[in-house]
């Protein structure tokens, strides 16, 4: 593999990583986002970082463009054509509402109620035909819709996963009388039931298709304006990487999928200096991101909210968000309780100490204050000035006087409060998941990620934390390090016992040829194909699945034993002689990129050289003379004590005063409470 | 007096403790009842006041002030048998003096640091079957609890750590799936252990003394909190008043009252003069009528604890005898109905108060409808459940949202093509109610409308209200639109006696049920919904043409069509127009 580029665009920065050999991370770098057109920013990192595109083998990028026009709502007016009865379901959803306590939630359904129409036909849950497509009236419906200057037509029936006939008979009709829409069938998107879900879905591509085709085009010009000719691959939500020429298609399986290289990169380093279970914490300047990956494999979710009502059914790495990051706002209660967050000053105005016009007190602030963040050398800063300490100090103590304490005691409240609920949120992802979160690592990212990894470490009780050695691009290198990968499902609804033998096999055979056929499309290189396959199954009556690994030879009884042997490691225990049903059938086709990288043993020993300054942090109510270490300085096989600060470009790292560190053989910081 | 830090840290420990144990019992429980819609409550009780401490977010609303009830009167009959010791765990159903119905059954165990009682901690859990007269608890024809099923005092399910299988097994032999309700109290009794573990481990650490200083501080804090909102009501005497149509059983309304008196940073609610108990199941335990209230608040004040401190400034008079104070032995089941009134009086009333906070009601009905039998292609027998939808009522800020759950609960509505999977029916439509929400300034969310057709024989049941008695606007806005339900069987269509509940009807293929829910109530003026408002609202087709020219008076300056839909351009100067007279001509006091 050749000379790469990843380049992560994210709401404040775009990230830059580069590697002259697709294994190594020769430089890094962070430039200001620019929201108005992305693909300018990902080409001034490329300038920044002095990489010739020309040069280069491949870009590979991540980019919150489709996220942030659902949230936004700056996607393409869509039609919706339903089965007559159900063009509402989509605004309906399942029943619920906004917050379990507040009686308010607005809605903003991605089609209104006025763009959504109805045809009569039919189809039951085995597929068969029951009232014939009205075709006639699709033709007179097109017509009014091309007349209307409507540009997307999604197109969502029931039960289509079963048999998608009427829903593509209803394209080739919309083709025909208006040929350049963009035109998405349910079925070509989900194959799975759950009417809302599925529509949902479909609404989400049609919406994003056109603004997405437009920003893959845009990109690729301008790269092939600096020279560059190679193929730019793009993440997406499941971890892997499409060829930029087949964005439009996959608009909906784009979003998030920032957060979800992070994951990858994490999963790839810690396994490579050999944990196998980890729990993933990212932390920037408005949320904390946390995944868990088990054996290689991040959680998988099969159904994400990206607001009220709009969820999307498409498999994502699982990534739970709270709101607190950098940014987040400390203030008190009516009860006089500290509070942090979810409240943030975002990046603008920011904390205080950035000098942008923030007045409340920070996360940020509070860590500047106990002198765990450099005021002389913030990140991500080009003003070069020095971070505003002393009206960090006077947001403090104003706060402070409201609780009764010093500036430096509210401080150290903030971070306690902070750090409680992040620990919170990572034992709960570890619970939801059936595992014991003390079993895990840490892995810690994102600018923030390694300030407060440390206190997470004992909060959680974990035993090590692991600091990449870049963990403010992590995301960026995501995008280097994932594989090419496509996800095909198909519902089966039926009770093992009752499967045809055959079936099975002949249905994971069928989705495997369909991600070998992609793969070879995409024409990328990639050294191996692997499948995966996954069945969803569940005791009859229930509605909770458990996605099983299985083979797709199995015959009933493999099927049923490893579903029995994934409940009881899940829940504790077993229903008996409940029947079991497979619901859906799972293949993840992936293209393997990756070649493993060299070195990593376990280094020599080696003296920890000096710090390169000493200064006075704040760790339990005391200031105490903290070394403070250069990252570059730190080489595998050296090993030093608490408290410690260690500096790098994109992030500061702590190390408690009753921890250690040893710096692995690929680089990584491994930092342990001393026992 | 404990720091800040500390007290805001073991807070969060605490909360994230009772988080936990609801993560736990929802992965753990057999019931698909709590593992799919969180049909559970977790929490930490003082352990001399047993006053809540916390209790988790992720079980329902519903359980919000019954939990604390209960630990009250397990502390009470432990004290009377010789006092809690180490590894005792009680279990009780019993909802005159806990809470709900039946099928809730709570454990409370307490939390010892050597001799010392730090704390008690209680989950309740719904179980799928309690034995009585029909699988499952909801018994319509019951009038008395007996047949509703076993009711089970408080006893020790634990004693001193060992189980006391006499009573488990008492308990697992008088109900339908033994090996279910089995796995499902093992289950609640080892997410408490859990929950009880971790809280040794932040006992461990922040030591005995600083953990009993936080729980004081978090209840005195929490008192604060909820009295800084009460002084913001204007003092003053608020009430309501509403009805339930009938308890199924016989037909006749019920009325319920209440006098809300706001008095600085204190109010006290007085149910004095609402009716008499049901002779059916159609009737709330005093405990659950006070958290229901507590419900309604924190709805409106969404940012107080789950804490004793939290209810400590409101007070309640509710006589004995009437609905919403059952005794022994009237029955409960179906209790949610009940709280659905609860709430509203309290919204009704506080309206008055702070119009600015406070929703106009919601669809208001809790029922559901249930269908069973046998699969033909399956062979298997199945139950299924939806449950009402409908509208959120107007507030001050917003129209109301469509297709909410009830204010107590968070249980979805199953997807239709796994129903039509799972069932031997078809849905005939399933969308939004058109001209069924309150008018207002801000109208109600719309009710819902669906039909199913059987294809092979089943049985339907149905329990519904607010047909007689509808969602009432506040602060000038329209009542919404009332419940319907209709049959269609052997080719005719027919409404049922008592308009919206009916007990096992047999549908042959091709007979159909049909079910329109309430919209939300509006709130305001409908006068004053801005034209452009009442133009989308017909565009959308969400009001009809009528309801906008006599609620809205609005004037209708062209009307088109197009694929079969109407497109509605209005008057601006002529809707003005009409409104101002229509103001003029308004009697005083209209």
């Amino acid at each position: 593999m050749g000379s790469l580029v990843g380049v992560d665009v994210g709401g404040t920065f775009t990230d830059l990583a580069f590697s002259p050999d697709g294994v190594r991370i020769d430089s890094i770098l962070k430039v200001p986002t620019t929201p108005d057109d992305p693909s300018r920013g990902v080409l001034d990192a490329l300038r920044a970082a002095r990489v010739d595109p020309a040069a280069l083998d491949a870009i590979l990028h991540g980019t919150t463009i489709a996220t942030n026009a659902v949230i936004e709502r700056t996607g393409a007016r869509c039609a919706l054509i339903t089965t007559r009865g159900f063009r509402d379901v989509i605004e309906l959803g399942r029943r619920d509402r906004l917050n379990l306590y507040g009686l308010s939630g607005v809605q903003q359904p991605l089609v209104e109620r006025d763009d959504r129409w109805e045809v009569e036909e039919r189809v039951d849950y085995r597929g068969e035909v029951l009232v014939p497509l009205d075709e006639d009236a699709v033709r007179a419906l097109a017509r009014h819709l091309h007349d209307s200057g409507i540009g997307v037509v999604v197109v969502s029936l029931l039960h289509s996963y079963a048999n998608p006939a009427h829903e593509d008979r209803i394209r080739e009709i919309l083709l025909e009388v208006s040929p350049g829409w963009h035109v998405v069938t349910s079925s070509s998107v989900v194959t799975e039931y759950y009417e809302f879900e599925r529509t949902s879905t479909a609404i989400v591509q049609g919406y994003l298709e056109p603004l997405v085709s437009r920003y893959a085009d845009a990109l690729t010009g301008k790269l092939a304006d600096q020279g560059f000719g190679q193929q730019v691959l793009v993440m997406q939500s499941n971890g892997g990487v499409v060829p930029i020429d087949r964005l439009g298609s996959r608009a909906a399986r784009i979003i998030r999928s920032g957060p979800a290289a992070g994951v990858i990169a994490a999963a790839r380093l810690a396994a490579e200096v050999g944990f196998d279970k980890i729990i993933t914490g990212d932390m920037g300047g408005t949320s904390f991101d946390v995944a868990v990956v088990v054996d290689g494999e991040p959680g998988v979710s099969e159904t994400t909210q990206l607001d009220f009502r709009v969820p999307l059914r498409i498999p994502m790495i699982d990534v739970h968000t709270i709101g607190a990051g950098g940014g987040s706002i400390a203030s008190v209660d009516r009860g006089g309780v500290l509070q942090v967050g979810p409240r943030s000053a975002g990046s603008d105005p920011g904390p205080v100490c950035f000098r942008r016009g923030g007045t409340e007190p920070t996360v940020t602030d509070a860590n500047v204050v106990l002198g765990r963040i450099n005021a002389g050398s913030p990140i991500g800063d080009d003003t070069g000035r020095p971070l505003d300490v002393e009206g960090a100090r006077a947001a403090l103590a104003a706060l402070g006087k409201e609780l009764g304490l010093g500036v430096e005691a509210t401080a150290e409240a903030i971070l306690a409060v902070v750090n409680t609920r992040m620990a919170g949120r990572m034992r709960l992802i570890s619970v939801e998941q059936g595992h014991d979160p003390r079993m895990f690592a840490l892995v810690a990212f994102g600018g923030a990620g390694p300030l407060h990894g440390s206190a997470l470490l004992r909060e959680v009780g974990l035993k090590t934390m692991l600091v990449p050695g870049h963990p403010g691009v992590l995301c960026a290198m995501g995008c280097i390090v994932a594989d090419l990968c496509y996800d095909y499902s198909q519902t089966v609804e039926r009770r093992v016992d009752q499967l045809v033998p055959g079936e099975l096999a002949g249905l994971f055979a069928a989705q495997r040829r369909r991600g070998e056929a992609q793969l070879s499309a995409d024409r990328v290189a990639h050294t191996r194909t692997e499948a995966l396959h996954h069945a969803d199954m569940a005791y009859l009556g229930q509605v909770h699945r458990l996605r099983v690994r299985v083979e797709p030879h199995w015959d009933a009884e493999e099927l049923n034993k490893a579903f029995l042997t994934a409940y009881g490691k899940e829940f504790g225990t077993l229903l008996g002689d409940v029947p079991v049903l497979i619901v859906n059938a799972r293949t993840s086709v992936r293209g393997v990129r990756r070649q493993a990288p060299e070195g990593g043993d376990v280094p020599v020993d080696r003296p920890v050289g000096r710090p390169v300054a000493t200064r006075p942090v704040v760790f339990a109510g005391d200031w105490h003379d903290t070394p403070v270490y250069a990252r570059a300085d730190l080489l595998p096989g050296m090993r030093f004590d608490g408290p410690a600060i260690v500096e790098q470009a994109d992030t500061t790292t702590v190390v408690e005063p009753d921890m250690s560190v040893w710096i692995d053989g690929r680089s990584n910081m491994q930092i342990e409470v001393r026992s | 007096m404990i720091d800040a830090i500390t007290v805001a840290v073991v807070k969060g420990a605490l909360e994230s403790i009772c988080d936990e144990m609801d993560k736990h019992l929802i992965h753990a429980a057999l019931s698909p009842i709590i593992s799919e819609t969180n049909d559970c409550a977790h929490g930490i009780y003082h352990p001399t006041t047993g006053e809540t401490i916390a209790q988790g977010r992720f079980g329902l609303p519903v359980f919000m002030a019954n939990m604390q009830f209960t630990v009250q009167t397990v502390i009470e009959r432990a004290r009377e048998c010789g006092g809690f010791r180490p590894g005792d765990m009680w279990i009780l159903n019993d909802p005159y003096v806990g809470g709900t119905h039946l099928n809730d059954v709570n454990l409370v165990t307490p939390v010892f640091v050597g001799d010392e009682l730090l704390a008690v901690m209680a989950n309740t859990g719904h179980l799928m079957d309690i034995g009585g007269g029909i699988p499952g608890g909801w018994i319509p024809g019951a009038v008395e609890i007996h047949e509703e099923g076993l009711l089970i005092p408080p006893v020790r399910l634990y004693d001193r750590g060992e189980r006391n299988d006499a009573v488990l097994n008492l308990i697992i032999g008088n109900v339908r799936l033994p090996d279910m309700i089995y796995g499902d109290l093992m289950a609640m009794s080892g997410a408490l252990k859990v929950g009880e573990e971790r809280f040794r481990a932040v006992i461990a650490r922040y030591g005995t003394n600083v953990i009993q200083a936080c729980q004081d501080d978090m209840i005195e804090r929490a008192e604060r909190q909820m009295r800084s909102y009460i002084a913001e009501i204007p003092d003053g005497v608020y009430s309501a008043t509403d009805h339930l149509d009938n308890d199924g059983i016989i037909d006749e309304s019920r009325e319920f009252r209440v006098e809300m008196t706001v008095s600085g940073d204190s109010m006290h609610l007085d149910f004095t003069g609402t009716s008499p108990a049901c002779k059916g199941p159609i009737n709330l335990s005093r405990n659950t009528s006070i958290s229901s209230a507590y419900v309604a608040l924190k709805h409106i004040f969404p940012d107080v604890p789950v804490n004793g401190g939290t209810f400590r400034p409101v007070t309640f008079t509710i006589p004995d005898g009437t609905v919403i104070s059952a005794q022994y032995p009237s029955p409960v089941s179906g209790y949610l109905e009940v709280v659905g009134r609860v709430l509203d009086l309290v919204f009704g009333a506080l309206v008055k108060a702070i119009p600015d906070r406070v929703p106009a009601p919601s669809f208001g009905t809790t029922g559901v409808v249930t269908v069973a039998g046998h699969h033909p292609h399956r062979n298997d027998y199945y139950v299924g459940v939806f449950p009402y939808p409908g509208g959120y009522g107007g507030t001050a800020q917003t129209d109301g949202q469509v297709h909410g759950t009830t204010p107590q609960s968070m249980a979805n509505f199953m997807s239709l093509e796994v129903s039509e999977h799972r069932y031997p029916l078809r849905f005939d439509h399933f969308a939004m109610r058109d001209d069924s929400s309150g008018a207002g300034e801000h109208r109600g969310g719309v009710g819902t409308t669906y039909g199913f057709t059987a294809w092979s024989e089943l049985t339907t049941s149905v329990l519904g209200d607010r047909v007689d008695h509808v969602p009432f606007g506040v602060n000038g806005g329209g009542d919404a639109a009332p419940n319907e339900v209709r049959f269609r069987t052997d080719g005719k269509e027919w409404v049922p006696p008592l308009r919206s509940k009916y007990q096992k009807l047999t549908l042959r293929p091709g007979d159909s049920v049909m079910v329109s829910s309430p919209g939300g109530a509006g709130f305001g003026d409908p006068l004053n919904r801005p034209v452009e408002l009442v133009e989308r609202d017909l565009n959308l087709g969400v009001i009809s043409r009528s309801t906008a020219e006599r609620t809205y008076a609005v004037v209708v300056a062209e009307e088109t069509e197009a694929a079969g839909r109407s497109r509605f351009v209005l008057d601006r100067d002529a809707t003005d127009a009409e409104r101002e007279r229509r103001r003029t001509n308004r009697t005083p006091g209209e």
